[in-house]
């Protein structure tokens, strides 16, 4: 078990910068998932904390320790690549027993802890395959074992369920989720599919452009992001954007938008005439006769238990998570009311969290 | 044949045309020589008449009772065996440390394939002079080491003479062995590798335990390509030995080389190719077998 640590961590690759300035810490039994899309650093910074990438700048502390220069062997790590890196030639027993017989464990040892590792994976009747002979969930279930055994101090994942069926992802979230409840291994996740990091982290750290966004439990990243881009990039059916300006409206502030008038909450730091972007969750947003929110419904997609309605307003389109049993005839006018405490206000300019 | 006669068969379905050049060249320099060999096996020329005479079995009788056959069938296994061993062993030692990206290396990695144009002969040639017992650099050196006698010729003294040989061979094809691993190790993937390294495997555990099986496709390919041409060997012992001192450096090939142009004994000859055609044939399809991996 462990801590880790990173103080303005830098990456540059020859004269491209990469990644500048950060800093965070991980604390001892977390789930932590580094979240972003493609290119944003988060796997630069999986594997410099491995030890498989150098650290240009700042430095990178596991239990309090420098590891900057620390060979990945003496890092007391483990970790589960995107591609799983099986071992082609071993089969799935020596595959999860490799880290071991190189560090020259008894027989009888080694045996243990495989065993009980392919128990807890449901891997025990394949473990005189060879990886080729495996399906995809169940290679992945290897890589977890060959670093389940190692008991080592903090885990890294990288991606590791981008490659499987969506099924097969659900089910193996909750697995690694329910490992770690039982292990208690410190733990980082690389991902860029924010429902796994929403379902499995204790905290999330949103990066952006090799720079971290923010910083909090899933609910504080979905209920208060902290920008624009956070706002954008969590959340299933993604958050409807209208342009607008703060006024003062009966005893509160408002934002005039194209759309309609969205009223704001009170603790809001906007004044008015301040030109903002205001954030609706198609979740949050009511179907009200009466709202202030005018559109024209162009789409119903029926997801099961409710219903996603692809509108058109003046800002242009515009999502509702609506009740799956309500008519909406193509065309038809649709209004829409929103509490202000839902309304997500950042500013337009620096797309800050207002 | 019109235009349009070449433009119907080039757009037909019929794989023949395209098949039928390749298939005649096969049949002139493959198939007919191979079947003119057996035939000429159980005959055996007659210098007097200057004709063939059916004689049966009598060559592989004679094949079987011949002590000088043996013997160069001994000859052949042993080159056989230390060339290829020695080949791997070097070729996979230089691929690793050619691997490497170190200034220069890119340079010796082209250099490498020059020993791969020089005709054998040639480089037979060349081996002849280096070993020369007057002004050859080799015995000059290796006297200087003191690993030889001054008045030891090497490639006249018997039991030097196959050394010398092989010198040649090897100097001439490990090249072909470190390209051909070069090859593999830079098309073996990083993860795993990656992985090991968290895992705590030491460079050579990484190299045992990954590289090496990681590749033994490639060793396979390498081994069956060279090892079909190690039992060939020609080229060198004409050129560098004619076989001796004695029967020394005799190899199979150079007998039946020997059999059939200098003693005109062409039934025997191909009695002696046509036996290291089927050694070479069995031996390929036992090692196809058993280096066939489950992974």
């Amino acid at each position: 078990m462990a801590t880790v640590e990173y103080q303005r961590i830098g990456k540059s690759f020859g004269s491209v910068t990469i990644m500048r300035d950060v800093s965070f810490k991980i604390d001892d039994h977390q789930f932590v998932v580094l979240l972003g899309p493609s290119g944003c650093g988060k796997t630069t910074l999986l594997r410099m904390t491995a030890g498989l990438e150098t650290v240009s700048e700042g430095e990178v502390l596991i239990d309090g320790k420098r590891v900057n220069d620390v060979h990945p062997r003496d890092r007391n790590i483990a970790m589960v690549f995107q591609n799983y890196a099986l071992y082609p030639t071993m089969k799935v027993y020596d595959n999860i027993a490799f880290s071991l017989e190189v560090a020259k464990l008894p027989a009888a040892e080694i045996a243990k802890r495989v065993d009980r590792a392919a128990e807890v994976l449901n891997l025990t009747a394949y473990l005189d395959r060879y990886p080729k002979e495996l399906s995809g969930g169940q290679r992945q279930r290897v890589a977890m074992g060959r670093a389940m055994v190692r008991e080592a101090a903090v885990f890294l994942f990288d991606e590791p369920l981008s490659n499987l069926d969506a099924k097969l992802r659900a089910h193996m979230r909750t697995e690694i989720r329910q490992l770690h409840n039982r292990l208690k291994t410190t733990t980082i996740y690389v991902t860029h599919d924010q429902i796994e990091a929403m379902t499995m982290a204790d905290r999330i750290v949103v990066m952006r452009a090799g720079k971290v966004e923010q910083i909090g439990s899933p609910d504080d990243v979905y209920d208060r992001p902290a920008s624009k881009y956070v706002a954008d990039f969590i959340g299933s059916s993604a958050i409807n954007f209208l342009p607008g300006t703060v006024v003062a409206a009966d005893g509160g502030a408002a934002v005039d938008t194209a759309t309609g008038q969205v009223r704001i909450d009170a603790a809001v730091a906007a004044q008015p005439g301040q030109k903002v972007v205001v954030g609706l969750r198609p979740t949050d947003l009511v179907v009200d006769a009466n709202g202030p929110l005018s559109a024209k419904t162009v789409l119903l997609e029926r997801l099961g238990h409710d219903a996603q309605l692809f509108c058109r307003g003046a800002d242009g389109s515009f999502v509702a998570i609506v009740d799956k049993a309500a008519r909406f005839p193509e065309g038809s006018d649709v209004r829409f009311a929103i509490p202000p405490s839902k309304v997500h206000v950042f500013d337009a300019q620096t797309e800050i969290r207002l | 044949m019109s235009v349009a006669q070449v433009k119907r068969i080039a757009i037909s379905d019929s794989p023949w045309p395209w098949l039928l050049p390749l298939i005649a060249l096969l049949i002139v320099f493959t198939v007919y020589p191979f079947f003119y060999n057996v035939w000429l096996s159980v005959h055996e020329f007659m210098p007097r008449t200057r004709s063939l005479k059916f004689v049966g079995v009598d060559n592989w009788v004679q094949l079987w009772n011949d002590a000088r056959f043996w013997g160069s069938l001994g000859v052949t296994f042993a080159y056989f065996a230390v060339a290829l061993v020695i080949e791997l062993a070097l070729g996979m030692a230089i691929a690793l440390l050619l691997d490497a990206e170190l200034p220069g290396f890119g340079a010796l990695r082209a250099v490498l394939s020059m020993t791969l144009v020089i005709p054998p002969a040639i480089a037979g040639m060349m081996f002849l002079l280096l070993q020369d017992p007057q002004f050859g650099v080799v015995t000059y050196l290796l006297n200087w080491l003191g690993l030889l006698d001054k008045s030891t010729p090497i490639l006249a003294t018997s039991s030097t003479a196959l050394a010398g040989v092989l010198l040649a061979e090897i100097w001439q094809w490990t090249p072909f062995m470190v390209l051909i691993f070069l090859a593999g190790l830079r098309s073996l993937p990083a993860e795993p590798f990656e992985a090991a390294m968290i895992d705590g495997a030491s460079s050579f555990q990484m190299f045992r335990r990954l590289t090496l099986p990681m590749m033994s496709r490639v060793i396979a390919v390498a081994v069956l390509l060279r090892g079909i041409d190690l039992f060939r060997v020609f080229d060198y012992v004409f050129t560098m030995t004619s076989g001796g001192p004695g029967t020394t450096t005799y190899t199979l090939s150079y007998y039946a080389w020997q059999q059939t142009f200098s003693f005109l004994k062409w039934g025997y000859g191909a009695t002696l190719s046509l036996t290291s055609l089927i050694i070479v044939m069995v031996l390929a399809e036992v090692f196809i077998r058993l280096a066939k991996v489950r992974w």
